[in-house]
């Protein structure tokens, strides 16, 4: 996957509209989710990692059985059965209550989206377990609907897919549009969408269903600023039902402003996990003294808030 | 709280400053992999990424119905709609399928000499057969095709090869009337035999719910073994293609077998295979049920047959499809 070419992109991103936000306090109550050492490894046709890059790196060659076949076309292995591995997900166990909102952060590559997708069992791991209560519901910016349905077909389909009923959608279909906020575009097709609102109709289908574990992948950066403010009413009322709240973000405010936990996770482990205030101070202290001399000293970007006319895309805070 | 959650994160050293900033090492879990798994039972959380119990499975895939209904007809229905004539083309494609076949192996090569009404042989083969070799490689795709929906929803994956064949039944549908159509009018050429609506015609939605089945059994096996390995994607065109001059598509087969230099055995072992394979077998039963060809009664072994095919490929590819259900979407 592409978040497994770790191109080292440090930029810490700020949402001005976030900055200062906490999230509102929710009694905590028994573990519903509970992850033990987890590994994930994709298996990746068509590629093949450099011998040099196999040490120690998150990609490293299939070893397959040298057999006369294999060694007689192992002059064109790049081209002809060319199978790598991508570990992404390497060892991670955690416990999860009910009620808790929980961050996950971490430099590109370093395996947060897997280890939502993993937990959320939709990619099935190599080892380890996930277990739940309830059923998780993740919709990310990449969750391909069916791009050449219209918006009210794909409502339709997400519905049923997260096991409601005909009936059900149909009754909270107005929600579901309103929430989403795209008017008429609805009984469009879907491909026709600019790239927020098919997010924001995303998140509005998935968080239609009222899960018991909400999981959220980058899909708040691409709203604006009011559709941020319904979503992190609707995250508190999930959290309120006492269910669960999961948030990959890129912004560390945005993360900062939802969540109470934060778990770090660097080159697919573990490294830090607890109260968001501990783990994002930390987290911005190490992603800033990875940045190049002279860079150093991140400006507040309240003064930035004029410009993008309200979309309110993903800034970044370069000095 | 009596049972530790969090796996706190160890007080650890801030990192050096001056040489390469480092994140904190990974952290040491508290509790071990079976306390964690003790956690989850005492809890009642539920395993994820673990098949289910086919009896489960079944019952969750059946609730599911209208889910796998509304995904095919939408997906049928989306096939057209981005061209001007839409949904016109449910009935513009086959009519021009059917006219190619009959333009080249009915009046230019001038195939069957062995039938009375070539053009109604030949109309019948096609459309049946493009049924069937489109849920191959529809099924085959099904799973393949599909990673980023496999890895945003929860659902069972049998959803899918299921609305696939049911897909392609809906645009079936307009497709075999206009297969009727010409079937009846063929008879009106001069030189072709005459076709009559007869009480066999009410046989039909018969034959194409059996062949359903049987697609749907076939859509599943190959989406497994596509899913595993997809290489084998590249193979399903030219297997079909075998298969198509296998079964009587275009011309009937009965002649040919006769004239290969063969022995005798050979020739009976050869054609029973070609005959009662599950293919030939549908094929025969549309055209006993629409056409009165001489040499395709209706026959009840060919029923049995066909009720047979279907159950047989249906149960084997649900079972070799729920195998590998905790696997799709993980290459």
């Amino acid at each position: 996957m592409t978040e497994a070419d770790a191109h080292m992109d440090f930029d810490l991103e700020l949402e001005p509209e976030d900055i200062g936000e906490t999230p509102p306090e929710t009694p905590i109550g028994d573990p519903c989710l509970v992850v033990d050492d987890l590994h994930v490894v994709y298996r990746v046709i068509g590629g093949r990692a450099k011998k040099e890059a196999a040490k120690g790196a998150n990609v490293r060659e299939v070893e397959v059985k040298q057999s006369f076949f294999r060694r007689l076309i192992s002059s064109s292995r790049q081209h002809v059965g060319a199978v790598s591995e991508v570990h992404a997900v390497r060892g991670i166990s955690f416990t999860v209550r009910h009620g808790e909102s929980v961050g996950i952060v971490g430099v590109n590559g370093s395996g947060k989206s897997t280890l939502l997708r993993a937990i959320a069992g939709l990619m099935p791991p190599k080892s380890g377990s996930v277990h739940v209560s309830g059923e998780p519901s993740l919709l990310g910016v990449n969750a391909a609907l069916m791009p050449q349905l219209t918006g009210e077909r794909n409502i339709m389909i997400g519905g049923l897919a997260l096991g409601l009923t005909p009936k059900q959608v149909e009754e909270r279909f107005d929600d579901v549009v309103e929430f989403a906020g795209i008017g008429d575009f609805v009984y469009l097709p879907m491909k026709t969408y600019s790239s927020g609102m098919g997010a924001r109709l995303r998140f509005a289908i998935s968080s239609a269903a009222s899960p018991d574990i909400l999981m959220i992948d980058e899909a708040l950066a691409t709203g604006d600023a009011a559709f941020k403010a319904r979503s992190k009413a609707r995250i508190e009322e999930v959290r309120e039902n006492a269910g669960t709240v999961f948030l990959v973000s890129h912004s560390i405010s945005t993360i900062e402003a939802m969540c109470t936990r934060t778990l770090w996770v660097h080159e697919g482990k573990l490294v830090m996990d607890g109260p968001t205030m501990e783990v994002a101070e930390r987290y911005k202290e190490f992603v800033r003294a990875q940045r190049p001399q002279g860079r150093k000293g991140g400006r507040r970007p309240g003064n930035r808030n004029g410009n993008g006319n309200g979309k309110g895309a993903a800034r970044k805070v370069d000095a | 709280m009596s049972t530790p959650t969090t796996d706190a994160a160890a007080a650890g050293v801030r990192p050096s400053r001056g040489g390469a900033p480092k994140p904190p090492p990974p952290l040491v879990p508290e509790t071990t992999s079976a306390e964690r798994a003790a956690l989850a039972e005492q809890y009642g959380l539920r395993r994820l990424n673990v098949r289910p119990p086919l009896r489960e499975y079944i019952r969750d895939l059946a609730g599911r119905w209208n889910f796998i209904r509304v995904l095919a007809t939408s997906t049928a229905y989306a096939k057209n709609q981005s061209n001007y004539l839409g949904q016109l083309w449910a009935v513009l494609n086959p009519i021009l399928n059917a006219a190619v076949y009959v333009l080249i192996f009915g009046v230019l090569l001038g195939v069957n000499r062995h039938v009375e009404n070539s053009i109604a042989f030949i109309v019948i083969g096609v459309f049946i057969f493009r049924f069937i070799e489109s849920s191959v490689t529809g099924g085959a795709k099904s799973i393949s095709g599909k990673t980023q929906l496999l890895r945003s929803l929860h659902f069972p994956r049998a959803v899918l090869p299921m609305s696939t064949v049911l897909s392609l039944l809906a645009t079936l549908v307009p497709a075999l009337a206009v297969m009727c159509v010409i079937v009846l009018l063929s008879g009106l050429i001069p030189g072709y035999q005459m076709m009559t609506i007869t009480w066999w015609w009410l046989l039909l939605p018969a034959a194409v719910t059996l062949l359903w089945i049987f697609n749907t059994g076939l859509a599943f096996f190959m989406a497994r073994i596509v899913a595993t390995t997809p290489d084998l994607d590249n193979i399903i065109g030219f297997v079909m293609r075998v298969v198509m001059y296998g079964s009587g598509v275009i011309f009937p087969l009965a002649g040919y077998i006769e004239r290969m230099g063969i022995s005798e055995g050979a020739k009976v072992v050869l054609g029973g295979i070609l005959e009662y394979q599950p293919v030939a077998v549908y094929l025969y039963l549309v055209r006993s049920c629409l056409t009165q060809e001489p040499s395709i009664p209706q026959s009840g072994l060919m029923w049995a047959l066909g009720a047979a095919w279907a159950v047989v490929i249906f149960v084997i590819g649900f079972v070799v499809f729920w195998r590998g259900e905790e696997r799709y979407g993980r290459d």
